[in-house]
Formats: structure tokens, C-alpha cells, sequence
């Protein structure tokens, strides 16, 4: 009788004990023990589901780990913007994980940084964090765009390309400089600022009725020279450019990524000198941030801080002027 | 009959255990205790199956053990223990290890006269089979998986005497059965004229030192593994001391003639194509065939699970009807073809399990080490239990596993071929019409043989 009880003890221990006593402790015991909140997000491609969860709440001054795993194939994991976190590569069964405190209210992503499936770019969760008062500042209205907006600017729209009609011939940036330093050129053009809300094709235009005796061909290496980066592309703005544009746009830019063959629209190749001249910095910036209507460029405002956008706008042009 | 050695009479206290009414209880409440961790890892758990304990104890470690060890050496011996039926029968006897009084607590329905064969198992392996890729990949799948199982078990015994679901309705337990004529371990009585002349017939009916057969099983009549689920508790009740448990040649009792039946015969063709789907489809190189059978769309996996199902039950036994109308035919034999179609589909049973054991190989080796992080984090919850969680994955001795897979496949075809030969015998005393007879089937055994080894070696 003893041995039955024992049995039967044994067996109820099993059915019941051994469930309430795992999922107990990890779910009731160890947050309580624990100082810090733990969230598990198993990432797989979006064709399955993407992350679970997609959407995290956090409250500010809270310490959260995030726990990233793979599911199915090799993810990579960022959390934009500004966090400056990028956790590598994650294989499957593998977790990184990273610890926060936020200090402040926000809305950020976490992203997928590898190709994953032809699907890829949609990996993308959410991590809200409320403020103290238990509200969540909305993201904020991007000036930039704004002003493109009220201006009337369609950044989709695509432009003619009036001087420049052959990127055959590749520009001298040393034979610009030497042109840019002899002409007295306007103010304007030496400004960054200015350069961004204007294409180089406009300053063709300028540059030809101003100096008409020039040829066209010192004038757009003149043109080229002054929209060349000032300073070389910071290690994080490449790496930006890597994990995010170069499967559809190509490593050196030139529209062969082998993500290319997937999207609807083909994608822009910034080494063709002549569709880079008809673009404004503004408008290339805005297409990165808002994405592209009618292509499958998605949009990276929610996941690149301005300044990180303007670097890759830079990076675009050292692509095309390199 | 062969020579057997009674094992019982060898070592005595071999007896004394398996008599022991604390064994089966003991054991199977260890397997209950990880059949519910399986499960609840399954539901709770990480969804990467490499990291979660339930996909990879039940389907590597369990798989493989019993697939290369337990069937094929010990028969049914997993049976013994199972914990899917467990708690049914306990339910049914109202004790776990006391022996009861009294009417088992049943509804005491009659099973179905014609559900009294395997059909429902070749059936329920055949569904399993369609999702078999995502049962075995994707943890809270595999435990709604066992879960459905047990509630099947316990459901049935609620209203049927004894393991009904065992006998007729478990997938797992129907290919156990089949191949559990292949184990050199056999439970039979000493002489069955004791058993004809014993009028009480303990071991049917039960007394007070154990139940009547689980199984529905008269020992007295026994001849094969295929339906004793080694309980022991004939062992316990027979009070003639007629039980044995004997050591015997591997294979001993596909040569029951008298008991071939069709039913059997299907499960060894669905066994052996489902060997050979699965190798291709899980160790192949077609990327998209393991998409299909992963549900990448419906209408892929609708084609998938047709080819499946029609396979196994059309293709593969009709080439072999084929092959055993052309053996009849210039062999001159007068047997009923449908009758030697059923005597000669357990050939198919010795090359089925070595084609399944050399499938298993395959995984076991090279993802047994899984099994190490996994006992220290079986949820995949980042705890590290007994210092193993880090480990990672090494696949053991992966130059051997081609070696041991010829190996298992050469010896699965020549028991094969030696079924084939003695089958023949059976039926035909003339060497030449055996040699006439046998050809047509032993032909496309080794062509199946030879393709399970393209599979495996490329």
C-alpha cells in the first residue's frame, strides 16, 4: 500500500507539480526575483511570422534584457535609432542579448540586418517605451521632408537629365578642383547646406551661363568636385549601407545587389553620374527615411537617426564620385 | 523450431525483476515524467527545435534508441514502459502498482470485429506522415502531437478493457510490432500443452498476483512479438511456471506462416517507402521536395502528401504484386497470388528496419550532441542546469556513419533475400523453381536496397 502511494504521489507530482513548478518559476518566481525584465524574441524570416513578439512595451528607467534567438536561418539584429546597438549576426538556436535602460520615453525598432528571405526587409519589430507619465512621445516630423513637402517637391518623381547624358566618361575630381579654384564661384556652392536642397545638374546650368567659355567638361568636374564627401565615409556609415541597401543596390552601388532581381522597380545604380546629377541630397535623403512609392524601397526613417541618413546620403555620392 | 536459451532459467534473477510488481510502474513513471517535460518544452518553450528538449529527446535520442537498439534487440521492450497508455490503465485498474479486484473501470464496449487488425495503425502512421516534417521540427507541433496520443490512450480506456489503443490504433506501436519479429528476444510459454490443459487460464483472466493480458494475448498460443507488449504480467500469474523469455535468432518469427496477414504485410510496405521518402526528403539534396513536405504552400504539400499516400499504398505494393504474379507465373505455383503477395511482404520487413536504422544513424550521430545543452536548458530559457548548456554541437565520428549505413542496409537485404529464399521453400521443394520463384523478388529488394544507399552516400 505504502508503494502505491508512493506511486500515485509520484504521478501527481508529474502531471501537476512538474508543470506548475517549471512554468512557475519562470514565469512568476524569477521576474520577481529578478531586477531586470527578460524578453525572448524568436526571430524568423517574415514568411513565417518575423519576430515574435513584434511589439515590445517598456516603461523609462526600466532595466530590460532583450533576448534574441533564431528560429530558422541566420538573422541579424540592430535597434534603431540612435541606440547604436547592432548585436551581429544570430544563428539558429543562438541567442545574443543586450541589457537597456531608457531614460526617456521613444518609439524604437528592432531589425533584421541580414537577408534572410526575399522578404527580409520586413523584419521588423517595435519597443515602445513610455514615459514616466505613461505616455509615449510620437516619433517626430521629419523638417527635412516637411520642407520638400511644402515645397512641392515629389521625391518619386523622376527627373531628365538636361547636360549630363553620358556617365561614360568618368569625372576628374583633381581636374575639378583646379577648375573650382580658378572660377570665382558663387558663395552658395560652397555651402553644404545649400548643396542639399539643389542637384548638380542645376549648378551645371548655373556654372554654363556664368561661364560660358568653359568647357562642359570642367564644368562637371568642377560640379563633381564640390559635391564630393568632404570627409571619407565613417566605418558605421558603410556598415549601414552593407546591412541595409546593398542587397538591392549593390556593394559598390551599381543596382546589382542579388536582392535586384526581386524588386518590382529596378534599383537605383548611384555610380550612373548622370541619374546622380539630377538628384538633390534632400530628396535622396527623404527617399531613405519615407522609402520609395511604387518600388519595394522600404522606408529606414524609423530605424536611421538624421544624422545617420545624411552620412549615407554623403556615402551615396562617394559611391558615384569615387 | 530453432534452439532457444530461456533466459529466465540462465539467470534467475532476471526473473525475480521482471516479476517484480514495482518494475513496470517504477520505469514508466520515469518515461511519464520526460514524455511531460517533452510536451511542456514543446508548448513553452523555444520554438528552435535544435534547443528544445522535446524535439530533441523524443526525436533523436528516443528515435534512436529505439529504432538501433530497443526494437531490433529487445523487441517490444518500449511498450514495457511507455508512458501513453500509462495512465489509462491505471485509471482502468484503479491502482498503479496494487493489483485490484474485480472488473477492470471500463464501459466495457467491444472493439470493432473489423478494426481487429492494423489498419488503423497503417492509417494513423500515414497522417502522421503527411506532417511528419513539421512534427519533427517544430516543438509545440510534436507535443500537441504526444498530447493527442495520450488522450487517445486514455479516452479508448475509458470505454474498452485492456490497451486497446496499443493493440490496434498506435502508429508507433503498430511498426514496433512488426519489427519486433526481427528482435532475438521472445516471450513464449515452455510447453503450450500446459497451457491447453491449464482450465483456468490465469494469464487471460488475471488472479491475484497480476491482470490478465493487456494485450488480449493468449501466451498459450503465442508464436510471435508482434503483439505481445512484454508487460510480464503472464509472467506474474501463470501458475505453472510455463512463461520464458528466450534468446533465439534474429528474424525467427517472419517465418510463421499461418500467421501472415494482410494488414502486416501493408504496414511493411508503408514502413519501407516511408523510409525511403523520409531519406529523401529530410537527407536528399532536393531543397524543394523538403519545402513541400514543410507546407511551403497547400496546394505543394497537397501533391506531397498525395504522392505520399499513394506511394505507400499503391506504387510500392503494386510493383511488388507485380513481381510476385511474375514469380508465381514461371515458377508454376498454384498458391493463391494473394496469399504469396502476403507471405513474401515481410521480406520487406528485415530490409525496412535497416533501411529505418541506417536513416536514424544518420541524425543520431551527427545531432546527438544536441542532447547535451538541451538536458541543461530543455526549455531554451538560458538556464544551464548541469553545466552543459554551452556545449556545442559536435557531431560524433560523422566519417562513420556512411561505413555503419552500408553496413546495416548489406545486412537488412540479405535477410531479406534469406526471407525471400525461405519463403519460397515453403511453398516449393524443386531448388530450380526456388531459384525461378525467388528471383523476380529478390531483384527489386536490392534495387531498393541500392537506392536507399544513393540516398545516403550520393
Amino acid at each position: 500500500m505504502r508503494r502505491e502511494w508512493s506511486a500515485r504521489i509520484a504521478v501527481v507530482l508529474i502531471l501537476a507539480g512538474l508543470p506548475l513548478a517549471v512554468l512557475g518559476y519562470q514565469y512568476g518566481l524569477l521576474p520577481l526575483l529578478s531586477s531586470e525584465r527578460i524578453v525572448t524574441v524568436a526571430a524568423s524570416i517574415p514568411e513565417t511570422g518575423g519576430f515574435s513578439p513584434a511589439s515590445i512595451q517598456v516603461r523609462a528607467g526600466e532595466a530590460v534584457t532583450l533576448r534574441f534567438t533564431s528560429v530558422d536561418v541566420t538573422h541579424g539584429i540592430a535597434i534603431g535609432p540612435g541606440l547604436g546597438v547592432d548585436l551581429g549576426q544570430v544563428d539558429p538556436g543562438k541567442t545574443r542579448e543586450i541589457s537597456l535602460t531608457f531614460e526617456q520615453g521613444g518609439i524604437y525598432t528592432f531589425y533584421c540586418t541580414v537577408w534572410c528571405s526575399p522578404n527580409h526587409w520586413r523584419m521588423r519589430g517595435i519597443l515602445e517605451v513610455t514615459d514616466v507619465d505613461g505616455t509615449i512621445p510620437p516619433f517626430p516630423p521629419d523638417p527635412v521632408i516637411e520642407l520638400l513637402v511644402a515645397e512641392g517637391i515629389n521625391i518619386d518623381a523622376a527627373s531628365t537629365p538636361v547636360l549630363l547624358q553620358s556617365s561614360a566618361s568618368l569625372l576628374s575630381l583633381t581636374n575639378g578642383a583646379t577648375v573650382a579654384a580658378e572660377l570665382n564661384l558663387p558663395a552658395d556652392l560652397h555651402n553644404a547646406v545649400w548643396r542639399r536642397t539643389h542637384t548638380p545638374q542645376q549648378v551645371m546650368l548655373l556654372l554654363t551661363m556664368l561661364y560660358p567659355a568653359v568647357s562642359q567638361r570642367d564644368l562637371a568636374d568642377a560640379v563633381a568636385y564640390l559635391w564630393r564627401p568632404s570627409e571619407e565615409p565613417s566605418e558605421r556609415t558603410a556598415q549601414l549601407y552593407e546591412q541595409n541597401c546593398a542587397a538591392c543596390h549593390g556593394q559598390f552601388g551599381q543596382g546589382d545587389g542579388f536582392a535586384a532581381a526581386l524588386t518590382t522597380v529596378q534599383p537605383s545604380v548611384f555610380t550612373d553620374l548622370v541619374y546622380m546629377f539630377t538628384r538633390r541630397g534632400d530628396v535622396l535623403y527623404a527617399k531613405i527615411r519615407r522609402g520609395g512609392m511604387g518600388t519595394d524601397m522600404p522606408n529606414f526613417g524609423t530605424l536611421f537617426t538624421p544624422e545617420e541618413t545624411w552620412a549615407l546620403v554623403d556615402f551615396l555620392w562617394s559611391l558615384s564620385l569615387q | 523450431m530453432t534452439a532457444r536459451i530461456n533466459l529466465l532459467e540462465k539467470a534467475p534473477l532476471l526473473k525475480t525483476v521482471l516479476k517484480s510488481q514495482g518494475l513496470q510502474p517504477a520505469l514508466t513513471i520515469l518515461m511519464l515524467a520526460g514524455f511531460v517535460l517533452a510536451m511542456l518544452t514543446g508548448w513553452f518553450g523555444t520554438p528552435v527545435g535544435s534547443r528544445n528538449f522535446g524535439i530533441v529527446f523524443v526525436w533523436i535520442v528516443w528515435w534512436g534508441l529505439l529504432i538501433i537498439v530497443l526494437v531490433p534487440f529487445l523487441g517490444r521492450a518500449w511498450c514495457m514502459v511507455c508512458p501513453i497508455p500509462a495512465l489509462g490503465e491505471w485509471l482502468q485498474r484503479g491502482s498503479i502498482i496494487q493489483r485490484t479486484s474485480g472488473r477492470l473501470r471500463t464501459r466495457h464496449r467491444r472493439w470493432p470485429r473489423r478494426f481487429k487488425n492494423m489498419w488503423l495503425q497503417n492509417i494513423g502512421f500515414l497522417i502522421l506522415a503527411s506532417f511528419s516534417t513539421i512534427i519533427l521540427t517544430r516543438p509545440n507541433v510534436s507535443a500537441w502531437v504526444l498530447f493527442g496520443l495520450m488522450a487517445a490512450a486514455v479516452g479508448l480506456s475509458l470505454f474498452f478493457d485492456n490497451r486497446v489503443f496499443c493493440r490496434y490504433v498506435c502508429p508507433v506501436g503498430g511498426f514496433i510490432g512488426l519489427y519486433a519479429m526481427m528482435a532475438p528476444v521472445e516471450l513464449r510459454v515452455r510447453d503450450c500443452r500446459t497451457c491447453a490443459q491449464h482450465r483456468t487460464k490465469d494469464c487471460v483472466t488475471g488472479n491475484e498476483r497480476g491482470y490478465g493480458c493487456p494485450w488480449m494475448v493468449f501466451p498459450g498460443k503465442l508464436r510471435r512479438n508482434t503483439y505481445c507488449g512484454l508487460c510480464m504480467e503472464c509472467l506474474k500469474t501463470c501458475p505453472k511456471d510455463n512463461i520464458t523469455i528466450n534468446l533465439r535468432p534474429f528474424g525467427s518469427d517472419l517465418f510463421v506462416m499461418e500467421e501472415h496477414r494482410l494488414d502486416e504485410a501493408f504496414k511493411a510496405f508503408i514502413m519501407l517507402s516511408c523510409a525511403l521518402l523520409y531519406s529523401a526528403v529530410l537527407l536528399g539534396p532536393w531543397g524543394w521536395l523538403k519545402q513541400w513536405a514543410n507546407i511551403d504552400t497547400l496546394a505543394h504539400w497537397g501533391v506531397y502528401v498525395a504522392a505520399l499516400w499513394g506511394v505507400n499504398l499503391l506504387l510500392v505494393p503494386g510493383v511488388f504484386g507485380v513481381c510476385v504474379a511474375v514469380s508465381r507465373r514461371i515458377s508454376r505455383l498454384e498458391v493463391p497470388l494473394r496469399q504469396l503477395f502476403t507471405d513474401y511482404a515481410y521480406a520487406c520487413v528485415p530490409l525496412g528496419l535497416a533501411a529505418w536504422i541506417a536513416f536514424s544513424l544518420s541524425f543520431v550521430f551527427v545531432n546527438g550532441s544536441y542532447a547535451l545543452p538541451v538536458i541543461s536548458d530543455p526549455f531554451g530559457w538560458g538556464w544551464n542546469l548541469f553545466g552543459t548548456a554551452t556545449q556545442e554541437w559536435t557531431p560524433v565520428l560523422p566519417g562513420l556513419v556512411s561505413f555503419l549505413q552500408v553496413g546495416v542496409l548489406t545486412i537488412g537485404l540479405l535477410f531479406a533475400v534469406n526471407t525471400v529464399y525461405r519463403i519460397t521453400t515453403h511453398h516449393i521443394t524443386d531448388r530450380r523453381r526456388t531459384f525461378q520463384a525467388a528471383m523476380p523478388l529478390v531483384l527489386p529488394l536490392a534495387g531498393i536496397a541500392l537506392l536507399f544507399l544513393w540516398l545516403y552516400l550520393g
